[in-house]
């Protein structure tokens, strides 16, 4: 991506956090950190929707992931078998590894997790405020309920921070289409008033920013008309800009600002493949690769994550195999090794030696592994912590 | 399975001939059971969905929905259950005194063009084809090869008349489906009832509308389930949007909608639309012949990529530019999986599978055990003798 584009987004990024941080909602978060988070371990969690092995990390997906294959994985611990034995939704994927234990929710995102998620139980446990556990997404088919659990004793007074900015790009998008005037696209003014409907639409899930205790979104002021502008250059531009592009943004964005113990983002540029399109999921695969090692760059560069941050990544399931009755790589519902057998590589912190544990592990051993790594003990759980690791 | 076999026979007519023969022996099959024999057959379905919990939920027995779809394949059972309905099929078919063995014996032929704007790569192109199938050059001119089996040969009918002669005469018998609007100019057809002809280019006006009924629906399965139902059932055809050789024929507008309704990226990619067109064709009305031809598409706009599954010349006023090297990377994989997916139904043993690469002059056959290539192969065929070879091999 040019400087100029990037730059675009990262002000678009830039703005839309100095939204979030200076909303009523978020009054509390504004000094970066809270002296109760303090305890210096942080952990960050990146799915990236479904990837199959032979497009990544057997020989012939190797040259679509040269960061993960030649920078980061000889200073990790990869396991190359991790199962997900749940449901290959996106949904249910992201509540299993958030939760602990195989979920078996509405795909759409209409019911809460069944159990407490990792951020539920970081929360109440440490007694944290809500600017410590983040969820960012790219992904569509999640909603805000993914953010915390129905259950009674956890639930939304501990949930995370969900964000979803990929959403602000399709809700501009579609609005100046829904003029019916394709040259409003281009156009600063017109779009202009796509941007205020949008940002003033309170009610609409998908917002910008909110969180799971069902306040209404709202962006400051102050930022709107910056924000707006940034957009507007970013419509007319001639180069595509992906939707895993601005969540990394904004997730950089939060870590500067508020440098949160725990994050989840979850990329989903490949989930292109959905609409048959394999050029687009490649292109997806290595726009991952890429973040990813960006992500780990700006590991080690900020101060608050240098040395004490675990980063997990992990696809949340692979997709159909070729010849398979669901059409391939185009989805991700066979019960079939090609759709549930995945991988997944730990840097940093917990991952102080490199190594491949072979032993197969499973999407739900995250959330035990993470909730030890902050000293909450005692969880029952069907997921066992990953072997390998440091304490 | 209940909801799936009312909503096909509610629309016989709408069947093709293949699916009626299918569902016909399902329920002889079923007839042929003694009432013991079937409680015995489907007792561990039964039992089995009342463990899933079945009857507790809002589930259509009159109609495939989104939420039947959901509610089965998040159930912790779900695979059990689909081995059970498998069952139940199989035995019953196996009950049934028809045999769909009859159909097999005839060459079948699918033909899959990919053409010359596509610059495929000449090292990977044919690495992963079925391995009973080989490489071939062809010594120039390989757009003819197309033009000459449909028109036909002095020596050697069109294929349109050919499977006119031969078969039942069903429009279902010969399918063109193409990502451009190539072959209907290629192929000029008696009448639109005598073949298949599904063209996305010709389909637009109708793809358009249809896109934007679909995103109307907001992010509810329910409220989805509606809209889908609605454009199902009568809504679609209202619109006076049907290209003229898909107007006159309802089954294959009901195929239309099926086939958009059915995701897969139909209504987004021209290619994504061939593929997923011949795969459906294959699977209801097992064709004796395919003609495919995929095709160009857009690079994805500046910002709009983002929202793929939106119309992208009624989101951005930016003209359309070719993308040849990804749209030639997402139509080497799609032909593959055209081959793969013919390869499930045993019609696949008396199949000829021919995919060409105009940009390379060079092609990748699979022929049937029983058959050999009519020239040397390591040696280019020329186009006139590659259709006459071809043609022959559909009237042995």
């Amino acid at each position: 991506m040019d400087a100029s584009r990037r730059n675009l987004l990262k002000t678009a990024a830039v703005l839309l956090v100095d939204g979030l941080a200076n909303s009523s909602r978020f009054a509390s978060c504004r000094t970066p950190i809270d002296a109760a988070a303090r305890d210096d371990r942080k952990v960050i969690i990146v799915s990236c929707g479904g990837i199959r092995r032979e497009e990544t990390f057997l020989s012939t997906g190797l040259g679509n992931i040269p960061h993960l294959y030649h920078d980061l994985l000889p200073r990790s611990i990869f396991y190359p078998f991790l199962r997900n034995a749940g449901v290959t939704s996106h949904y249910n994927a992201i509540s299993s590894i958030l939760t602990g234990d195989w979920q078996r929710l509405d795909d759409w995102g209409g019911m809460p997790p069944a159990n407490p998620t990792i951020f539920e139980y970081l929360r109440k446990h440490k007694e944290l405020s809500q600017d410590s556990a983040w969820l960012i997404s790219s992904n569509k088919a999640l909603t805000s309920r993914i953010g915390a659990s129905s259950i009674h004793d956890f639930g939304p007074r501990y949930g995370a921070n969900v964000v979803f900015p990929k959403q602000l790009l399709i809700n501009a998008v579609i609005q100046a289409a829904s003029q019916g005037h394709p040259e409003h696209s281009a156009d600063r003014a017109a779009m202009r008033q796509e941007f205020e409907a949008i940002l003033q639409n309170a009610d609409n899930y998908e917002g910008l920013g909110w969180s799971v205790s069902g306040e209404e979104s709202y962006l400051d002021l102050r930022v709107r008309g910056s924000m707006e502008r940034a957009i507007e250059d970013l419509v007319r531009t001639n180069a595509p800009v992906t939707g895993d592009e601005f969540t990394f943004l904004i997730s950089e964005e939060v870590m500067r600002r508020f440098a949160p113990p725990l994050m989840a983002i979850t990329f989903s540029d490949v989930e292109a493949a959905h609409f048959g399109s394999y050029s687009m999921h490649l292109a997806g695969i290595r726009t991952m690769d890429r973040l990813v090692y960006e992500l780990w760059n700006l590991v080690e560069e900020l101060p608050a994550y240098r040395g004490r941050t675990t980063l997990f990544i992990l696809p949340e399931f692979g997709r159909d195999f070729d010849g398979s009755n669901t059409n391939g790589f185009f989805n991700h519902r066979s019960n079939d090794d090609s759709t549930s057998l995945t991988w997944m590589m730990c840097l940093g912190e917990a991952a102080r030696a490199a190594d491949v544990i072979e032993r197969p592990v499973q999407h739900v051993d995250l959330c035990p592994t993470i909730a030890g790594m902050f000293g909450i003990r005692g969880l029952d759980l069907p997921g066992k912590p990953l072997p390998g690791l440091s304490a | 399975m209940r909801p799936a076999l009312d909503q096909q026979l509610s629309q016989w007519n709408l069947l093709f001939p293949f699916e009626q023969a299918q569902v016909a022996a399902f329920m002889e099959g079923l007839e042929a059971l003694s009432p013991a024999g079937l409680a015995a057959l489907t007792e561990p379905l039964w039992s089995l969905e009342k463990k899933m919990g079945v009857k507790n939920w809002s589930f259509s027995e009159t109609n495939d929905t989104i939420e039947n779809a959901s509610r089965l394949a998040r159930s912790e059972y779900y695979d059990e259950w689909r081995q059970e309905v498998q069952r139940v099929f199989e035995a019953a078919n196996a009950a049934s005194r028809d045999s769909s063995a009859a159909q097999v014996e005839r060459m079948r032929l699918i033909l899959i063009v990919l053409p010359r704007s596509l610059p495929v790569d000449p090292q990977s192109i044919w690495k992963q084809w079925d391995p009973r199938g080989r490489a071939i050059r062809i010594s120039g001119h390989s757009e003819r090869i197309c033009e000459l089996l449909l028109q036909g040969l002095p020596s050697v009918s069109g294929i349109a008349n050919l499977t006119a002669r031969q078969s039942r005469v069903d429009s279902s018998d010969l399918w063109l489906i193409d990502a451009e609007a190539k072959l209907g100019s290629l192929c000029p057809l008696s009448s639109p009832s005598s073949a298949s002809a599904l063209g996305y280019a010709a389909l637009k006006p109708f793809r358009d509308r249809f896109l934007a009924e679909l995103n109307k629906a907001p992010k509810s399965i329910r409220v989805t389930d509606e809209v889908v139902s609605a454009l199902r059932l009568e809504s679609a055809d209202g619109w006076g949007l049907w290209p003229a050789e898909i107007a006159s024929q309802p089954r294959l507008r009901k195929f239309v909608i099926d086939l958009f309704l059915s995701g897969n990226g139909a209504l987004i990619f021209s290619n994504a639309f061939v593929e997923w067109a011949v795969c459906e064709a294959l699977r209801r009305a097992r064709p004796r012949m395919i003609v495919a031809r995929f095709g160009m598409r857009s690079r994805p706009k500046p910002f709009t990529s983002i929202a793929v599954f939106e119309n992208q010349q009624k989101i951005s006023s930016l003209p359309d530019i070719d993308d040849p090297e990804n749209s030639a990377i997402d139509a080497v994989i799609l032909a593959r999986y055209i081959w793969l997916a013919a390869c499930r139904y045993p019609e696949q043993q008396q199949t000829l599978c021919l995919c060409v690469s105009e940009h390379l002059d060079s092609g990748y056959v699979i022929l049937p055990a029983t058959k050999s290539l009519g020239w040397n192969p390591d040696s280019p065929v020329a186009p006139e003798e590659l259709a006459a070879w071809l043609g022959t091999q559909l009237v042995s």
